[in-house]
């Protein structure tokens, strides 16, 4: 959330660059690919990939990869080997509503999810920004060797949300990385 | 040259002691068409804050705080300036004030404060801003800036630009409230906040432990800018001043009302929402401080030995974990929380036995438990075995 913040800082000072996209793209890590919808838009950045058709302030996907254990901003928390997705997904709940910006976060839905293979979570939830504009944003994540994963669509709750949750879902399933091999046996604990 | 000057401003202040009732006596509020605005800006920034979810709604609290703030001030000045105090959702050390006397007061400091003589050490350098127009200052001092430092503020590279930024927005009026002011205000709310708690008879050495605690918690997680009082003058100054300031007024260490044990049976409830709120934040040195401090008041509650339990349990330390969930368990059996939580340690261990039992109680207690899903899942695992 903050992260996202800071990206629409920059774009508000134009030190920031949009580009159209569509068609695969594969992160300038090498570590996932991914299918972007035609007629949206992707903001130039080193590392988190933001997308948008209407502007971020009405809808965005943002997928983000980040090293298991690099603290997360509004809380101390870290994520670790062996969590279960249910963890993860409790860790990122505190993380956004400790965020200072989120007012009156609600989470509807928490639950399970199998994202590329991988034992993730799927958290639905509705927060306000300070304007009191109500937001709805469906998070999915997972961890995959010592990187966690997270894929989500944010938008206003009124109209834009349902117009592109469809779009979101076919970036969600066309979500893929790359080494397969090393991943597969490091994600979240499935069982004891 | 730092401390003569603070010790300069400190001497001015007691000089002027007599003249501490007419400091904040204001004329009527708001007194210019400047101000006007300033006031209409600062309700607006309250409706936010009061409809975003992170007001603690505590009627008996808030009672009890204003009831603290009004001893503080002399009737004339609660005539034009009605304070209002309101507690805020927030495990960070912190305070702020509206120019139109709209107080908001951290849970996190007031689960720090251990009596009523430090909250009302609190109040009185809150209320001071409202009093002494310092929103009103800071507003004028902003319009006061020099167009080329303005402008050189916004043209740093990216990370300074942000802080610059910043600062320019933190400077102007009622926003300035919350991100603090100069150092000249800050020390000016500090001294005249000193002779009001003095004034209503409270402990003021009670006063510079506030202060203590603010270094601690600088200290403890490394922060860089807290937003209380400012950032200027810095914490130990300031106990320094406190200190000074008693000397100086001949106060006697350790006179005055302390009012601890009526304090600490006001704000029970917000120690624990704060701990919660702690262990959100993966504060759990505090959150632990703050339950055991919960548990001295009240030693049999179930919720307070879950928070312990799930401090342990999120440290990795699974063995307490257990001990505090299973006592939250006897002191509560239908708390669905503790279930749930020793349910997935004993989960993660191995032992699905023991774990089919505690999420099987876990979702017959609480039928509509927002991860449902996930406990479903894990029985599902555990019925296997």
């Amino acid at each position: 959330m903050k992260k996202c913040s800071w990206l629409l800082l920059l774009l508000m000072t134009a030190c920031a660059s949009w580009l159209p996209v569509g068609g695969s793209y594969e992160s300038p890590s090498h570590h996932f690919t991914v299918v972007l919808p035609e007629k949206w838009m992707k903001l130039r950045a080193e590392q988190d990939l933001l997308l948008s058709k209407d502007g971020p302030f009405l809808q965005y996907v943002l997928i983000q990869e980040r090293p298991i254990d690099k603290p997360f901003g509004h809380t101390r928390k870290i994520l670790r080997r062996g969590m279960l997705a249910h963890e993860a997904a409790q860790l990122i709940v505190d993380e956004i509503s400790s965020d200072r910006s989120v007012y009156d976060f609600r989470v509807i839905q928490n639950r399970p999810a199998r994202i590329h293979g991988h034992n993730g979570f799927e958290l639905l939830f509705t927060h306000k920004n300070r304007d009191g504009l109500s937001f709805k944003t469906r998070y999915c994540g997972f961890i995959a060797g010592d990187w966690f994963y997270a894929v989500r669509y944010s938008a206003t709750e009124r109209y834009y949300f349902e117009k592109d949750i469809h779009t979101f879902e076919d970036i969600l399933s066309s979500f893929e990385l790359r080494d397969e091999q090393g991943m597969m046996n490091k994600d979240f604990a499935k069982a004891p | 040259m730092k401390h003569r000057l603070i010790a300069g401003m400190l001497c001015t202040a007691v000089a002027l002691w007599s003249s501490a009732v007419s400091a904040s006596s204001p004329n009527s509020f708001p007194g210019s068409a400047e101000e006007h605005r300033l006031w209409l800006r600062a309700e607006e920034e309250e409706r936010i804050i009061n409809e975003s979810g992170l007001l603690y709604d505590d009627p008996q609290l808030e009672a009890y705080l204003n009831g603290v703030a009004r001893k503080l001030q002399p009737p004339d000045v609660l005539e034009k300036l009605p304070f209002q105090i309101l507690v805020l959702k927030d495990p960070q050390l912190n305070a702020f004030a509206f120019p139109n006397g709209v107080i908001y007061v951290h849970t996190g400091i007031l689960a720090r404060m251990e009596n009523e003589a430090q909250l009302a050490t609190l109040l009185a350098h809150e209320m001071t801003h409202c009093t002494h127009r310092h929103a009103l200052k800071a507003f004028r001092m902003l319009k006061d800036f020099q167009p080329a430092n303005a402008s050189e503020a916004c043209t740093q590279d990216a990370p300074g630009r942000s802080a610059n930024l910043q600062t320019l927005l933190g400077s102007t009026g009622a926003m300035a409230a919350i991100t603090g002011y100069t150092r000249e205000l800050e020390t000016e709310a500090d001294t005249v906040g000193f002779q009001l708690v003095v004034r209503a008879g409270y402990d003021l050495e009670e006063g510079a432990k506030l202060f203590v605690h603010l270094k601690e918690e600088i200290e403890l997680y490394q922060i860089k800018e807290p937003f209380v009082f400012g950032t200027h003058p810095k914490v130990q100054e300031r106990v320094e001043n406190c200190k000074r300031f008693m000397e100086l007024c001949h106060v006697k260490r350790g006179s005055g009302v302390k009012n601890g044990e009526a304090f600490l049976e006001q704000v029970h409830g917000v120690i624990l929402e704060n701990a919660h709120l702690e262990l959100k934040a993966g504060r759990f040195q505090t959150a632990r401080k703050g339950l055991e401090k919960y548990l001295a008041l009240r030693p049999g509650d179930s919720r307070a030995y879950y928070l312990l339990g799930e401090i342990c349990r999120q440290q990795g330390d699974r063995v307490r974990a257990k001990v505090m969930l299973g006592k939250a368990i006897t002191l509560d059996p239908s708390n669905p929380d503790a279930h749930k939580a020793i349910g997935l340690i004993y989960y993660k261990g191995g032992d699905m036995g023991r774990a089919r039992r505690f999420f099987e109680t876990c979702l017959s207690l609480s039928p509509n438990l927002p991860d449902r899903a996930y406990i479903e899942a894990y029985l599902a695992e555990c019925k296997k075995e």
